[in-house]
């Protein structure tokens, strides 16, 4: 079951990379799937903690690095077929049957897809149709380097926060977290391949989503955020020059850390609440 | 961090990051500033005269620079024997001052974890229980003057 959850982990981000990829009708089906991936990975996990056994987030290293878009849909293909396998020795057989109907009905789709040149990996650093600086190139690489990952990280915590949580409260919360780290995963994700740094975010460490302190944890996620705000204020005004439409983008993502800040603060308040009787 | 498309490719496809399985050796980097670490771990070749490291992982909690600056230093450390990775932890220090602040302190962190981890291994050949070292960096992500010369002050776990 383990073995499962880690491959389950893999395709997941494998299709999800191959979405930020596409730049045909391809893109929504690939990310649709992707969803349903972190769905069956979540499902795997409870089913793990159910059965009191002990797992983490390790995974290999995920190569993505391809020139046609068949490259990469025959290696998920060829992932999805070793999960399938893998559930058929899996104890749960109901939970098996919804990720092996789902896994034939991905595994079709993906074998008729229309194939793709791939232009994610160029390391041009253009972005379509905006003439940035050197400086502002610069800044947006870095940016999009460290807030890929950073998503990928927060969807990572929260998540196990909300696996180990029975806190209906905190849970509706750390939901909305996740999705909105979606949101940003997906919108950084597709401006790295439109500039031809596409990279999968590397290993969260355990110690950053076994938290032990909630609280502490909540605490410097709230400064984190308004750091963010900040590189976001930063970065919109090294594009304001020359991209209107980046500067917006930039400010419209600063102003969402607000709303992510409120949701931190509504579960430290809970959380303390509840400890404190 | 002035980019080239080397650099990029670390930050794309970062070498060596990870665990290891069957590690010989582990060690720690710390910023004490911010909590930032980078982890190591090295599995220990031996040849007739002496050990080297025949694999080398590493971890991070940190920026990009740090990543970066952890692929490059443990693609250098492979292959190293302990006496070629003292030389290349010590040209990695003499070398901070040149740098700006925080790639200074993202470089000292990788430096002083991989240090950690053959100290580490040297202090287990006589008690195999010994605790993971963890150095602790004095450079700053911010400009101040402190020397980076590795001061009593920052072994931690000793």
């Amino acid at each position: 079951m383990k073995t499962i959850m880690i491959k389950t982990h893999e395709v997941w981000l494998a299709t999800l990379m191959a979405g930020f990829m596409s730049k045909t009708e391809n893109k929504q089906v690939l990310f649709d799937f992707s969803d349903i991936l972190f769905r069956h990975f979540t499902w795997l996990e409870n089913e793990l903690i159910e059965l009191g056994e002990s797992y983490n987030y390790d995974r290999d290293a995920i190569p993505i690095k391809v020139e046609k878009l068949s490259d990469l849909l025959h290696d998920i293909e060829k992932r999805l077929t070793e999960i399938d396998l893998q559930l058929l020795s899996s104890p749960d057989k109901h939970l098996n049957e919804r990720i092996t109907t789902d896994i034939k009905y991905m595994r079709d789709v993906l074998v008729h897809m229309k194939d793709e040149n791939i232009t994610a990996f160029g390391m041009e650093r253009k972005f379509p149709g905006i003439d940035l600086t050197v400086e502002a190139t610069d800044a947006l690489t870095l940016f999009l380097f460290e807030e890929t990952y950073k998503e990928y990280e927060l969807i990572m915590i929260y998540n196990y926060l909300k696996a180990h949580s029975s806190d209906a409260y905190l849970n509706r919360i750390f939901q909305i977290l996740i999705d909105e780290s979606f949101f940003h995963l997906k919108s950084f994700g597709d401006m790295g391949a439109k500039m031809g740094i596409l990279a999968v975010p590397r290993i969260v460490m355990k110690e950053l989503y076994q938290v032990e302190d909630v609280v502490q944890f909540l605490k410097d996620g709230i400064n984190e955020e308004l750091a963010a705000k900040e590189e976001c204020k930063k970065l919109s005004e090294a594009v304001a020059k020359d991209s209107p439409e980046l500067e917006k983008f930039f400010d419209f993502i600063n102003h969402q850390e607000n709303y992510h800040i409120s949701l931190m603060e509504d579960a430290l308040k809970h959380f303390e609440k509840v400890n404190n009787g | 961090m002035s980019m080239d498309a080397q650099l990029i490719e670390h930050m794309m496809n970062p070498k060596n990051y990870g665990t290891l399985e069957y590690a010989d050796t582990q060690g720690i980097g710390k910023n004490p500033e911010n909590g930032e670490k980078v982890a190591i771990y090295i599995r220990v070749g031996k040849d007739e005269k002496e050990s080297y490291i025949d694999d080398i992982r590493f971890q991070a909690i940190g920026c990009t620079t740090t990543v970066v600056a952890g692929s490059m230093l443990t693609e250098e450390a492979k292959g190293l024997n302990f006496n070629g990775v003292q030389n290349l932890v010590e040209a990695t220090m003499k070398l901070l001052d040149r740098l700006p602040p925080e790639d200074a302190a993202c470089s000292e962190m990788v430096a002083l974890a991989i240090k950690a981890a053959v100290d580490t291994y040297e202090k287990r050949k006589s008690d195999p229980d010994y605790p993971t070292i963890t150095y602790k960096i004095v450079n700053s992500c911010v400009p101040k003057d402190d020397n980076t010369e590795i001061t009593e002050n920052q072994k931690e776990g000793e």
